[in-house]
Order: structure tokens, then C-alpha cells, then sequence
């Protein structure tokens, strides 16, 4: 069935607006909760934010764009003697506060090191001290003959990022997920094996709320892959599995949380078990809907949406790219198959978007069952023009504009995309480059 | 009559042998990904287990099809925690007296890896090779159990495991020369002494 995409009708309308090209791979994206500033975090452990701005004359029929507001290095490569390995500086997640003043706050991960980053802004300085000058030195005490009352003037804008807390040793493996919890005062931080609870204020000490690691190493079968924090109830969470499992926990029924209050998975189809089945169903993102009542994981092939009240199976399921079920051998070999691909819902959870290969990202409307593939790509789309939806041939015969799946450029990955909490607008990195997409307001 | 018969006959060996040949490829790649390792950079645990568990599942696939009478178990040798305790435990289908399995070609690798002295005596055991140097002895007063690791030891990431009956032919080269033994002994006496009282777990374990 062919996609009516109509500019002015169509959800998935977007037009190309901002590309912004870094030095390093894009390693997470991120919205605050307004949607008013946009963090990504890169392979270098650099953390650059974006602001939205107001819309301005020169577009009118767009909303504002999106500028740079402020850069900070956040982590630094380290080096683990006890181990003789390097720890990389790679953010792997970065998560907002909610604002409760005019600074912004957001915690940013790699590996082993949590750190909670204040964002504040200064625009005015103090002029007139009656001891020093303007530059700082020391003013002859003699020559002072008079008092003054220093006063507050205007400067050019300064944003200053400093770090507040570093929340260290704590995992001995490695971080794949922090979540914030809906107390604002908690946030837990996932590994492979273990999940642990802050509070934001204490970095010494750190509750384990899950351990999974067997006594006997040799028995392990399972690891962590993702966990996130209830939106409204901030004593449940959940935690996702290789296995393709998702187990939902209530904090408030054990300290330990290692028996689950509800159990998630779908029976596994016996006509398409291969080799492969195992790795393909390992589960690479959850998230809940803003609405609290569903949740969505993100596997090798599709995309899934859970009822919290049905623990037997999804109420939708989403073919991201079903052409490379066959192709499971070759990106098995290449590595592919590993691939850690995340999900995102809009702000209605009216529609989800992930991310493919060949620079290709997928978006499904759950209302209308309707789907759509887009490229981010700078050679395929002339700014300000809407993004024609792309197409991959699974058949024979391949039709003009679609593209064979031998084709594919498997080393052009979006991972990582993220959807403004209230408009449609969306950032996508795609390796180095992040776009910045928005449909058009009539 | 006779020719349908054997159009049959060849048709399910046909089946058989295409089937066990995606096996062996996806039994090869595996132990190739187990072995692949980069200096200085720890191994994804997740991509570790998944890489293991498929292979269970084709050994498990084999046994069960008679194919392999080799009971290959990588996670008993090499999915340990406390080297110590294990040191002289060889994995079970190791003891078998089967072919000697692959050693691990990973002396250039691990000159820099935390547990060189679990990691060569562990892999020693389960090839059965110099079974009967006393490294266990040697190595007696090197006390890791300070620490834990957070990562499979590197004599499974370097690909210690014995290897099926079926790929014995790649087995020779890979045999470890006395030299790289050697090799690997003199950095083990340089991590000793890098492994000092002052170096503290901060892991809030």
C-alpha cells in the first residue's frame, strides 16, 4: 500500500532543517523536558547543547532553530590499573533533571562515572568594587577616596557548565542506562549485571536494587541491556534482558529487587528459530510512554509496544527491517547483529520512531498503523524540501527510487534519535552528523 | 525404482549436509569473535554472552544430532570469577582424551591483561598441553582474589576452547610455542610487581 503523504495532512511531513556536523561519533541525543534544549553527548565524552530559539522573521513558517548554547568536555579517558584497560570517555546516555530554577541540570554517563552537570547562566557582572579595578587588580588604597556601590551591568551571555556531583565506583561493569526517577531526588543507574539507586545528593553511597550476576560466572546467560524509571510512579521501574525479557519491579516490595513483580515476553515463533534467534530478540532499548501505561522495547528486527498489564506478549509489534532477516549470517559476520539500536516515543505516544541502516529511520503511527522510512542524508534532500520516504526492495524486481537491500550501506547507523516532547520536531544522529527535522506549520 | 531411491537418499543428505555446513560457519565465526580481542580495551559482556550462547545452542544442536561426541563446554573453563579455586579444574569434555583443542593464540594480546597467570594456567588445563608442568605451583603466590573481574578472562576472549573434532586440522597452527610461554612468564613477573599494597577496590560491591 502506497503512503499519502500530503505536506499539509500527513504526521510525517518533515522538512531538513539544521545539520550540524561534529568531529566525533554521536553518541546519545537527548530533549529536556520542555523540549526547549536539546544535549547530545559524543565518543570524545564532549556534551554539546542545543537552544531552541524564537522564531524569527526570516522563517516564518517554521518554528525556531536550534543553536548552540553551550560545550563542555564531560568525561575524560581513564585508565583502570586494576584491570591494565582503558576506560573510554564515550557518553553513553545522557538524562535531564526537571528544571526547578533558572539553571539546567542533566546527568551524563560513560562507562564506570555518572556526573551531574549544572548548566547556569550569567548575563550581567558586577561593576564598580571599590577595591580592585575593572580588571581585577588591586587598587591602591590611597587613592581610594570615596565609596561606591558596585553595580550590576550587562554582558554577553555566558553559559558555564560545571560539575556538581560525580557519582563514581559504583558499577563494575559497564553502564548502559541511567533514569531519573519521577521523586526528582532518585535516579538508578544500570550495568550488565547490576542496578543501582542514587540519591542526588549523596555520591558516596549507592543502593543495588538488582543483581543479577550468578556466584558461578560460568553460569551466566543473561545480561542487563536497559532499565528506566516508572514516568509517574517512582517506585517501579524496568529492566530489559539479552533474552529479549523485560522484568517490571517494584522497589517497594524487597530492597533487593531480583524477583520481579511482572515478567514480560513474548513466546518465541518456533517456524523462525535459527542461530540467530537469541541475539536478534535481545532486547537494545525500553522506554515507557509518556502516558505510563505502555512501554516499548526496541530488538534487532522490530520495534514492540507492551501493555503493562499484559505480561504474555506485545499489543503491537513493528518490522523495522524485516529484509535483513535473511541477511542474519552476513551481519552476523560483520558484526551488525550487535547493534545497539534505540527507540523514542513523540509526545502524544501516538507514534514511535527508530532508527536502520543506510542512514534510514523509521517512524509508525500507532493510530493509523501507517509507517514511514526516511533518510538522513545531506546529498538526498535539498534543504527546506519535505523528506521523500524511502523505499528498500525486498523482491526481484526493484522499482525506480527504491533500493536494493544488497545495496545497503551497513556502516551508515542511526542509533540514536530523539523526539521533542511536544512538537514534531526530531534530532537524528547519524555518526558524526546530527539532523535536525520539523514539519512544516501552515 | 532404484533411482528413486537414491534421489532420495542424496536429497536428505543433501539437507543434512547443508544444514551442518551453516552450523560449522556459524560455529567458526563464533569461535572466531571469542578469540578476537584488542589489546587494552575490555570486551562487551553482553556481546560475550550472546556469542557464548549460541554456541552452546550449536553444540547442543550437535550433540543432539549425534554429529560431535566432543562435550564442549567454554563457560566451565572460562566464564570464571575466582581463578584461584579453579585453577586445577579442567572442563568437562576436556578430560575426554579428545583431540588437544585449540591454544590460545594470544600471547601478544595479553601482555597487557589484568590475570595472565589464571588466564595461561586455565588455558594450559584445558588444552591438556604441559599438563604436567606444575603451573599451578608457580604461580601459588600471586593473590588475585582482591579483585574481581569485570570481564571474562582473556584466555576465553582469546578463544581457549576446545574445539570440535570437526576443525582439529586448524588445530596444529595454532599450537603455543615454548617461547611465547617464556614470553609470557617474564610478564607475569612484571604484573606482579605492578600489582602493588597501594592500589585500593573502590567498588561498592
Amino acid at each position: 500500500a502506497s503512503i499519502n503523504c500530503r505536506v499539509t495532512s500527513c504526521l510525517f511531513s518533515f522538512i531538513q532543517d539544521w545539520v550540524y556536523v561534529w568531529s566525533d561519533i554521536i553518541s546519545t541525543v537527548e530533549f529536556n523536558y520542555s523540549g526547549e534544549l536539546l544535549a547530545t553527548g559524543d565518543k570524545g565524552g564532549r556534551v554539546v547543547i542545543f537552544q531552541h530559539e524564537q522564531e524569527s522573521k526570516n522563517r516564518p513558517h517554521l518554528r525556531g532553530e536550534y543553536n548552540v548554547y553551550s560545550t563542555f568536555q564531560s568525561h575524560e579517558p581513564e585508565f583502570d590499573y586494576l584491570k591494565s584497560l582503558e576506560i573510554e570517555e564515550k557518553i553513553n546516555k545522557i538524562r535531564w533533571l526537571p528544571q526547578q530554577n533558572a539553571a539546567h541540570f542533566l546527568l551524563s554517563t560513560n562507562d564506570k562515572t555518572i556526573k551531574l552537570w549544572k548548566i547556569s547562566e550569567r548575563d550581567k557582572r558586577a561593576e564598580g568594587y571599590n577595591l580592585k579595578d575593572e580588571d581585577g587588580r588591586l587598587r591602591d588604597p590611597f587613592r581610594i577616596t570615596s565609596l561606591r556601590v558596585p553595580v550590576l551591568m550587562p554582558m554577553d551571555l555566558m553559559v558555564e557548565a560545571s560539575p556538581r556531583r560525580i557519582f563514581a565506583n559504583a558499577h563494575t561493569y559497564h553502564i548502559n542506562s541511567i533514569s531519573v526517577n519521577s521523586d526528582h531526588e532518585t535516579y538508578l543507574s544500570a550495568d550488565d549485571l547490576r542496578i543501582n539507586l542514587w540519591h542526588l545528593e549523596i555520591t558516596d553511597r549507592s543502593f543495588n536494587i538488582v543483581d543479577i550476576k550468578p556466584a558461578n560466572m560460568e553460569e551466566l546467560t543473561e545480561v542487563i541491556t536497559a532499565a528506566e524509571c516508572h514516568p509517574h510512579q517512582c517506585n517501579v521501574f524496568v529492566y530489559s534482558s539479552s533474552k529479549g525479557t523485560i522484568r517490571l519491579c517494584d522497589m517497594r516490595a524487597a530492597a533487593l529487587c531480583d524477583r520481579h513483580s511482572k515478567f514480560f515476553e513474548e513466546p518465541e515463533d518456533p517456524s523462525s528459530r535459527s542461530f540467530f534467534s537469541e541475539i536478534i530478540s535481545s532486547i537494545s532499548d525500553v522506554k515507557f510512554s509518556h502516558s505510563g501505561r505502555y512501554m516499548m522495547t526496541r530488538d534487532y528486527l522490530s520495534v514492540k509496544v507492551w501493555d503493562l498489564n499484559m505480561e504474555n506478549r506485545p499489543v503491537e509489534t513493528y518490522q523495522v527491517h524485516e529484509y535483513l532477516r535473511s541477511k542474519l549470517c552476513s551481519l552476523y559476520e560483520n558484526d551488525c547483529i550487535f547493534d545497539k539500536f534505540e527507540c523514542c516515543w513523540n509526545g502524544s505516544d501516538s507514534a514511535i520512531m527508530t532508527g536502520s541502516y543506510n542512514n534510514f529511520f523509521r517512524m509508525f503511527d500507532r493510530n493509523t498503523r501507517r509507517d514511514i522510512t526516511l533518510e538522513a542524508s545531506r546529498e538526498s534532500s535539498k534543504p527546506r524540501a519535505t523528506l521523500k520516504p524511502r523505499k528498500v526492495s525486498t523482491g526481484g524486481k526493484r522499482k525506480k527510487d527504491e533500493i536494493s537491500v544488497d545495496s545497503l550501506d551497513f556502516n551508515k547507523k542511526i542509533l540514536h534519535t530523539a523526539w521533542h516532547p511536544k512538537d514534531n520536531v526530531i534530532a537524528v544522529a547519524a555518526t558524526n552528523n546530527l539532523y535536525i527535522f520539523q514539519d512544516k506549520i501552515n | 525404482m532404484l533411482g528413486r531411491g537414491v534421489k532420495r537418499k542424496w536429497s536428505c543428505l543433501e539437507e543434512a549436509e547443508v544444514v551442518s555446513e551453516a552450523r560449522q560457519l556459524v560455529l567458526g565465526l563464533c569461535l572466531e569473535k571469542l578469540q578476537r580481542y584488542q589489546a587494552g580495551v575490555e570486551l562487551s559482556l553482553r556481546r560475550s554472552v550472546l556469542l557464548i550462547n549460541t554456541l552452546r545452542q550449536i553444540q547442543e544442536e550437535m550433540r543432539s544430532d549425534g554429529v560431535g561426541s566432543c562435550d564442549v563446554h567454554p563457560d566451565s573453563c572460562l566464564l570464571r570469577d575466582d581463578f584461584r579455586e579453579d585453577v586445577t579444574v579442567t572442563c568437562p569434555g576436556c578430560s575426554e582424551g579428545e583431540s588437544p583443542p585449540e591454544l590460545p593464540s594470544q600471547e601478544a594480546n595479553g601482555s597487557d591483561q589484568q590475570k595472565p597467570p589464571a588466564a595461561v594456567s586455565d588455558a594450559v588445563n584445558a588444552m591438556g598441553y604441559l599438563g604436567d608442568l606444575a603451573l599451578d605451583d608457580i604461580f601459588e603466590d600471586i593473590d588475585t582474589s582482591m579483585y574481581e573481574t569485570s570481564d571474562l578472562p582473556s584466555a576465553w576472549a582469546s578463544g581457549s576452547l576446545p574445539q570440535s573434532h570437526s576443525t582439529a586440522g586448524s588445530l596444529q597452527s595454532c599450537l603455543m610455542d615454548l617461547n611465547e610461554l617464556d614470553h609470557i612468564m617474564e610478564i607475569l613477573v612484571v604484573e606482579t610487581h605492578l600489582v602493588g599494597p597501594g592500589l585500593q577496590n573502590g567498588f561498592s560491591l
